[in-house]
C-alpha cells in the first residue's frame, strides 16, 4: 500500500528529488536566510534596548531593559523626519518612473535591427561606463550649467540614465522580442509608439520591472548626491541623507576626538545614541523592504516566461 | 559704421564713468557667502534677519551662510573650492582636510596682507590689533603669493595643554588626595591604580585613555601639523618645564615609534593593560570614543586623558555628576595645530574680497554682531540674568553654529554657566601660555605622499593597539618598526627634516 502510494507520488511530480537532497537544500537554504535575516532582526533588537543597557553590557540579543526612548526621540524630529520621508518617496517615485521611461526608449532603437546609428549610440552611451568625467567637473556641470542645486531635480536628474541598465534593456528584449513580431506589427498598420508601447511592453514587462527595482533602490538609498548638491534648502533633503548625516558627524568626531580635545565633548551633545542610529535604519529599510514583493513578481515571471510560446 | 561705433564708444564710455562714480560715492550692495563648519543650524531665519539688516547699515552687504556641519564640511567645501564655487569666506584649519596650508600654496585663499593689496591695512586693523601676537605670527605661513597671511585666525582657546582627568570622587574614597596624582606621573601611579582596582572590581578599569593623547602626554611629543592627521607618524619632543625652549632632541622631527621614550610608554602601558587597569574597549578605533565618552558620563574611572580647554573641569563635573579635577601634565604651550585651529580665509574666487575682509574685521572686533551670529537673537534664543549673563533657551537647540570656528570668541559675553570675568581669565590663561620653538612650522606632505598613505596604513594597524597595551610591544613593536621602514619612513623622516631645517632657516 504504502509502495503504491509513493510510487503514485512520484509519478505524479515530475521533478521531485530524493529526501536527503532536499533535506540538504533546505538546510543550506534556510541557514542563508538566516543569515540575511538575523542581522536585521538584530537592528531591530538594539534600537529598542535601552541606552544604559548598551553601555553596560554593549549590543546585545536579549539586553538589560528595553526603551522606546530611540524612537520617541525620531517622532520628536518631527517635520523634518517627515518631511524627508515624503522627499524619499516623492524622489524615489519620480526618479524610477522617468528614468525606466528613458532607459527604455534608448534601449528600443538599440535593439531595432533597421535603426542605422544604432552602432553608434550604443557606443556613445557604452563609453560613459568605462571614461567619466571624474567628480569635480561633474560637479560643475550638474551645479554651474544644468542648476542642479538646492532642488529636488539635483536628487532626481544625475541619476535618469544609466548605461548597464541599458544594456540590460536591450538584452532584454533582443532575447525576448523576436524581430517578427515587429514587422507583424507594422504590416497590420502599427505605428512606432504603438508598436513599442502596445506591442512590445508587454512582453518586456519583466525586464522593465528588474530595471525598475535597480533603479527604485539606487533613488531611495542614495545620499551621496544630497551631500553635494543640498546643502541649504533642508526642506528637499531625503531620509538617507538625514541618518548619513549623523552618521558622519559621529564619525567625524571618533575620528579627530584627539585633535578636537575638549572641544569633542561640547559636540557629543548633538551626537545619536547608538539604538538611535539603529531606530533610523529600521525607519529606512521598511518601506523598501515592502517593495520587494511588488516586484519580485515580475522578476521571477521574467526567469520563466519568454515572449514565443510553443 | 562709423556711426554705430561712435555710439558703442560713447555709451561705454558712460557706462564706465557711472561705474567709477557710483564706487567712489558708496559701496554696492553685495552679497557675501560663508562656509562655517561643525554647525547645528536648523532654522537660522530670526538671526539672518538681524544680521542682514544690521550688515546693510554697516557695509551694505547680506551675508548668506552655509552651515556645514561635522561630517560634510570636509567634502563641501574641498568640492567647493576645486570647482570654484561663488564662495566668498570658508571655515579653514590646520588640522582637517580643508587644510590652510595646503590650499594657501594652491592659490586658494586671498593673501591679506599683500603688499600691493594688504587688504588687513586697509580694513582690519582693528582687528589686527586685537589678536595676541602668537596667533598674528602663527597665521603667517608660505603660500601661492609669498610668506604671508592667509586668513582670519579666530581667538578662541589657542593653547593646548593635556591634563589627567582625574575623579576625584573616587579618589578620595580610597584616602587618596589630589596631590597625590600632582605628585606622581604615569610611571608611578601605579599603586594607586591597583589599590582602586581591587577595591572596585574586576569589570572596573581605573585607566579611561585615548591611546594617541595619553603617548602624547606620558613621552611629552607634540603633533606636527602637516603629518597625518589620522595617525600621527612624527614627533617633536618638546621641553617639558619650558615649553618655549628646546627639548632633549633639539628641533628635529623624529619617528614617533622609534624612540627611547615611545618603547618605554608603551612597555608601562602594557604592564598597566595585562593589570586590567586599561579596558581592552579603548582599542578599537572606532568605538573607543564611544565607550570613554560612556564610561566618562557614568563615572566610571579614575585617571583619564584629557587635552584641556579653560573650564573644562567645571563643565565635566556637571556633565558626570562627580568631582573632576584635571592635573596638567606641562604648562599650557601653543603651537601650528592649535594657533591655526580655526580661521577663516577668503576664498580667491571670491567676487568682493574687500568686502569679504570688511565682514571680517567687523565680525571679530564688534560684540554685537559676533553675539548674533554665534549665540542667536537675545529674547528668542538666550537671555540675559540679572548679571549680564548668557541664559540659553529652548530655541537654542535649532542654532548652534560652532562658537570657536567663527572667530574671536572674547567678545562674547560670557554664559552662565561660564560665569562673570570668565573673558578675562580666559584672556589671561590664554595670553600666557609660550609658543614651542617651532611653531608657524607645518609639514608639506606632497612630495612624499606615496609613503605617507602606506605608513598611515601601517601604523592604522598597531599604534592604536601598542598605545592601549593592548598588543605585547617585545613582540609587536620591532615588527611595526620594521613594516614602517619598509613603507619608507625614512624618506617621510628626511623630506620633514628637510623641509624643517629650511623654515628654521627662514624664520
Amino acid at each position: 500500500m504504502q509502495t503504491h502510494l509513493s510510487t503514485g507520488k512520484r509519478n505524479l511530480r515530475l521533478n521531485t528529488i530524493s529526501a536527503p537532497a532536499e533535506t540538504a537544500f533546505h538546510l543550506i537554504l534556510g541557514l542563508f536566510s538566516l543569515f540575511c535575516v538575523v542581522p536585521f532582526l538584530f537592528v531591530i533588537i538594539i534600537s529598542f534596548t535601552s541606552e544604559d543597557s548598551i553601555r553596560q553590557i554593549g549590543y546585545s540579543f536579549i539586553p538589560l531593559s528595553w526603551s522606546t526612548d530611540a524612537y520617541s526621540f525620531v517622532f520628536k524630529l518631527g517635520d523634518a523626519l517627515w518631511r524627508s520621508y515624503f522627499n524619499s518617496f516623492f524622489i524615489t517615485v519620480v526618479g524610477t518612473v522617468v528614468s525606466v521611461l528613458l532607459t527604455l526608449l534608448y534601449a528600443y532603437p538599440l535593439f531595432r535591427k533597421d535603426f542605422r546609428q544604432r552602432q553608434f549610440f550604443n557606443f556613445f552611451s557604452f563609453f560613459t561606463m568605462i571614461f567619466g568625467g571624474g567628480l569635480v567637473p561633474t560637479y560643475i556641470i550638474c551645479k554651474n550649467v544644468l542648476g542642479l542645486s538646492e532642488n529636488y531635480a539635483a536628487l532626481i536628474v544625475p541619476m535618469l540614465f544609466s548605461p548597464f541598465n541599458v544594456i540590460i534593456m536591450r538584452t532584454f528584449l533582443q532575447t525576448s522580442v523576436p524581430t517578427e513580431l515587429i514587422e507583424a506589427a507594422t504590416i497590420d498598420g502599427s505605428g512606432e509608439y504603438n508598436t513599442l508601447f502596445k506591442i512590445v511592453l508587454p512582453i518586456v514587462k519583466p525586464g522593465v520591472a528588474t530595471i525598475a527595482l535597480l533603479n527604485a533602490l539606487a533613488y531611495w538609498n542614495e545620499w551621496f548626491l544630497a551631500l553635494l548638491y543640498i546643502r541649504q534648502n533642508t526642506d528637499v533633503i531625503p531620509l538617507q541623507y538625514l541618518l548619513m548625516k549623523m552618521q558622519r558627524n559621529a564619525d567625524f568626531i571618533a575620528k579627530n576626538s584627539h585633535l578636537l580635545g575638549s572641544e569633542a565633548a561640547n559636540v557629543a551633545v548633538n551626537l545619536p545614541s547608538q539604538s538611535l542610529k539603529m531606530a533610523l535604519v529600521v525607519l529606512i529599510v521598511v518601506p523598501i523592504a515592502c517593495a520587494y514583493p511588488f516586484f519580485q513578481r515580475f522578476v521571477v515571471a521574467g526567469l520563466t516566461i519568454g515572449s514565443v510560446k510553443g | 559704421m562709423k556711426k554705430f561705433l561712435a555710439l558703442l564708444l560713447t555709451l561705454m564710455l558712460v557706462a564706465g564713468v557711472t561705474t567709477f562714480a557710483s564706487a567712489e560715492a558708496a559701496l554696492e550692495p553685495v552679497e557675501l557667502t560663508i562656509m562655517f563648519h561643525g554647525s547645528n543650524v536648523t532654522d537660522d531665519s530670526a538671526v539672518m534677519e538681524k544680521v542682514n539688516a544690521y550688515l546693510k547699515e554697516k557695509i551694505n552687504a547680506t551675508l548668506n551662510v552655509i552651515w556645514g556641519t561635522w561630517g560634510d564640511f570636509d567634502d563641501n567645501s574641498t568640492m567647493s573650492l576645486n570647482a570654484g564655487d561663488p564662495i566668498d569666506m570658508y571655515f579653514t584649519c590646520s588640522w582637517s582636510r580643508d587644510e590652510y596650508n595646503t590650499y594657501a600654496k594652491k592659490g586658494m585663499w586671498v593673501r591679506l596682507d599683500d603688499p600691493d593689496n594688504n587688504l588687513i591695512e586697509k580694513y582690519a586693523s582693528d582687528l589686527w590689533s586685537t589678536l595676541p601676537q602668537v596667533l598674528t605670527d602663527g597665521a603667517k605661513i608660505q603660500g601661492s603669493d609669498g610668506l604671508g597671511v592667509y586668513a582670519v585666525p579666530g581667538y578662541k582657546d589657542i593653547a593646548t595643554q593635556n591634563c589627567w582627568d582625574v575623579n576625584v570622587d573616587l579618589l578620595e574614597k580610597y584616602g587618596y588626595t589630589l596631590d597625590d596624582i600632582k605628585n606622581a606621573n604615569y610611571y608611578t601611579f601605579g599603586d594607586i591604580l591597583k589599590t582602586v582596582k581591587e577595591g572596585e572590581g574586576d569589570s572596573f578599569y581605573p585607566l579611561l585613555v585615548e591611546g594617541m593623547v595619553l603617548e602624547r602626554m606620558v613621552t611629552n611629543s607634540i603633533i606636527v601639523a602637516g603629518d597625518s592627521g589620522s595617525t600621527n607618524l612624527l614627533s617633536y619632543y618638546m621641553n617639558p618645564t619650558d615649553v618655549s625652549a628646546e627639548g632633549a632632541y633639539g628641533n628635529v622631527l623624529l619617528n614617533k615609534f622609534a624612540t627611547d621614550e615611545y618603547k618605554k610608554f608603551v612597555d608601562q602601558t602594557r604592564e598597566y593593560y595585562l593589570a586590567g587597569y586599561i579596558d581592552p574597549g579603548l582599542a578599537v578605533a572606532d568605538t573607543a570614543n564611544d565607550l570613554r565618552k560612556n564610561k566618562q558620563l557614568t563615572g566610571q574611572y579614575l585617571i583619564g586623558t584629557q587635552s584641556y580647554s579653560l573650564g573644562y573641569e567645571l563643565q565635566a563635573s556637571q556633565e558626570r555628576n562627580i568631582h573632576v579635577e584635571m592635573v596638567p601634565v606641562t604648562p599650557a604651550y601653543v603651537d601650528t595645530t592649535s594657533s591655526q585651529g580655526a580661521m577663516v580665509a577668503i576664498s580667491t574666487a571670491s567676487q568682493n574680497p574687500d568686502r569679504a575682509m570688511m565682514f571680517l574685521n567687523l565680525l571679530n572686533t564688534d560684540p554685537y554682531l559676533m553675539t548674533l551670529l554665534n549665540y542667536g537673537v537675545e529674547g528668542i534664543h538666550y537671555n540675559l540674568n540679572a548679571d549680564g549673563l548668557v541664559e540659553f533657551t529652548d530655541k537654542r537647540a535649532d542654532y548652534q553654529p560652532w562658537t570657536n570656528g567663527m572667530g574671536n570668541v572674547t567678545i562674547l559675553p560670557a554664559t552662565a554657566d561660564q560665569g562673570k570675568g570668565f573673558w578675562d581669565t580666559f584672556k589671561a590663561y590664554y595670553g600666557e601660555a609660550k609658543k614651542i620653538p617651532i611653531i608657524g612650522f607645518t609639514f608639506d606632505p606632497t612630495n612624499v605622499q606615496v609613503e605617507q598613505s602606506a605608513l598611515v596604513n601601517v601604523a592604522a594597524e598597531y599604534a592604536l593597539a601598542l598605545d592601549t597595551g593592548a598588543v605585547d610591544p617585545a613582540e609587536k613593536l620591532p615588527e611595526f618598526l620594521q613594516k614602517l621602514n619598509d613603507a619608507g619612513m625614512q624618506a617621510y623622516l628626511d623630506e620633514a627634516n628637510a623641509q624643517l631645517t629650511s623654515f628654521l632657516a627662514a624664520k
